[in-house]
């Protein structure tokens, strides 16, 4: 087991001139909550992307456990994509077996008790499930693994502050302790208080990474304060009108 | 893994013509008793026989049409479609992913096939006497065996082979296309199928640049060779040459999958 879960080295991605990411260099240790935050167009998505192997860097590495991107490190990877991924024609109980007979993690009696807390029907078809259901068959498919790494891509944006709240509580009850799970939103207030560290990545940078605690004592404010005033260019509520 | 792949992508397969399958069958013995309508002077059974006839031509057809359907479905919306964030993100190879959906594609289409005989088997109303007629026959065959029986019998592995590797070059062309017109930001399907059409095109003129002098090289070889052996020979060029064009679009597609991915 290497000792950092995460290492990328100058890790940049282009698509056709356009820099999406710009030379990330980043650690992240294991076993903890990690908030990877900036406005949409920051290079969040590009960058989880990149580590579920979705995408190809342009340039620089990424290693994840130590090795580089490939069927070990997607093992060890419990990603939630920021859309629907499955047939319609499937049924909950079938995305399980899918899950079970690809992840070695996975673990089926977990997800069905997700499903009886959450108000899911597993035996029912997803093409009948409402939008907010599927999403949630999709966090348990994702929660009910014991993977190392979990990357979680908004998946509080579409949902109401009930529901948030909700989707938070699961991740945090059901995420492996020993794993990290990195979370992209750019709604920081909901996620602050079960966060451990905070990324802020703006235009495809990292501009600051560190605990939420050295961030409250050195700025002497919340996280999604500084956020504000960071991002405050990006911020068309503001005084501009 | 690549077992596991397969399961599932055998599974939609079966899903898919779950249906059409047993039609095709049941329509083929609906038209071995609706036929003799034909012979009769009633214009109600020969109006029945024809309705029959031509419903069962449609359902073959339609099979055959959904079965490339099907598979440029599989590939499109199971690779570069959303549920590519699915596939991608398991803990496989690309070309585990290629593969399975091309053996599952080159599957559909030998049951396809199977269907297709085994329904015209069904429609001819066979009796007893045919059965006997036809055991005699083999019986024939078998008792004055003689090399052309052999050679009969390779040829037609030869033709079987070399149908279900043109399948597999049909087939991967599509996937090759659908790949790079991935590649494009817009219109992803419009240059998928300029792209199949420029392959074609490249093949064309590959195929006049090298198969000329190639011909050329090879005519003395044959000059020598007894016609049967000529035959033979000839077909496995052919698998050889349709064998060659798949690796070229299999590993330009699993290439465009590992390396240039990009869903939207």
């Amino acid at each position: 087991m290497n000792e950092q879960l995460v290492t990328c080295t100058a890790l940049t991605k282009r698509y056709g001139g356009k820099p999406a990411l710009r030379g990330v260099n980043l650690e992240l240790g294991r076993g903890r909550i990690v908030g990877l935050l900036g406005p949409n167009g920051s290079g969040k998505t590009t960058f989880i992307k990149i580590l579920v192997g979705l995408l190809q860097p342009t340039e620089g590495a990424v290693l994840v456990d130590g090795q580089s991107i490939g069927p070990y490190t997607k093992s060890i990877i419990s990603y939630l994509p920021d859309r629907m991924y499955f047939a319609d024609w499937m049924r909950a109980t079938d995305l399980f077996d899918l899950f079970a007979d690809f992840y070695k993690d996975f673990d089926r009696t977990k997800a069905m008790n997700m499903c009886a807390s959450l108000g899911v029907t597993p035996s029912d078809r997803l093409k009948s499930m409402s939008k907010g259901t599927k999403e949630k068959v999709q966090l348990v498919l994702v929660m009910a693994r014991k993977a190392q790494l979990y990357l979680l891509d908004e998946p509080i944006a579409g949902v109401d502050p009930a529901a948030r709240d909700f989707i938070l509580g699961t991740i945090l009850t059901n995420y492996n302790e020993n794993g990290t799970v990195m979370i992209s939103t750019h709604l920081i207030s909901d996620i602050e208080k079960v966060l451990d560290e905070a990324i802020f990545l703006k235009d495809g940078q990292i501009t600051l990474h560190d605990t939420v605690d050295n961030i409250r004592e050195q700025e002497g404010k919340s996280v999604d304060a500084l956020f504000r005033e960071v991002f405050r260019a990006h911020n068309f509520e503001g005084g501009a009108f | 893994m690549f077992g596991k792949l397969l399961k599932y992508d055998f599974r939609s397969m079966f899903k898919q013509f779950a249906f059409i399958w047993p039609a095709a069958l049941a329509l083929a013995l609906v038209n071995r008793f609706t036929l003799s309508g034909l012979d009769s002077t009633s214009t109600v059974g020969e109006t029945t026989a024809g309705i029959a006839m031509l419903v069962y031509v449609a359902i073959l057809i339609a099979m055959f049409i959904i079965a490339v359907i099907f598979v440029i479905q599989r590939f499109y919306k199971g690779l570069l479609g959303d549920e590519g964030y699915l596939m991608h993100t398991l803990p496989v190879k690309p070309w585990q992913l290629v593969g399975s959906k091309l053996l599952c594609a080159v599957t559909t289409t030998v049951i396809n096939v199977l269907i297709a005989i085994l329904s015209i088997f069904l429609i001819i109303p066979w009796g007893m006497e045919e059965f006997r007629d036809i055991f005699r026959g083999l019986q024939y065959v078998f008792s004055h065996w003689n090399i052309q029986a052999t050679h009969g019998i390779i040829f037609v592995a030869e033709l079987i082979l070399f149908s279900l590797v043109s399948f597999a070059t049909g087939y991967l062309q599509l996937y090759l296309a659908m790949s790079i017109g991935h590649l494009f930001n817009k219109n992803r399907v419009a240059f998928s199928v300029i792209a199949f059409i420029a392959l074609n095109a490249i093949m064309g003129t590959l195929g006049n640049i090298i198969l000329p002098p190639l011909g050329d090289l090879m005519e003395p070889a044959f000059r020598g060779m007894s016609g049967i052996t000529a035959a033979h020979t000839g077909i496995w060029l052919l698998i050889a040459g349709s064998l060659i064009l798949s690796a070229v679009f299999f590993a330009g597609t699993e290439f465009i999958l590992r390396r240039k991915l990009n869903l939207e």
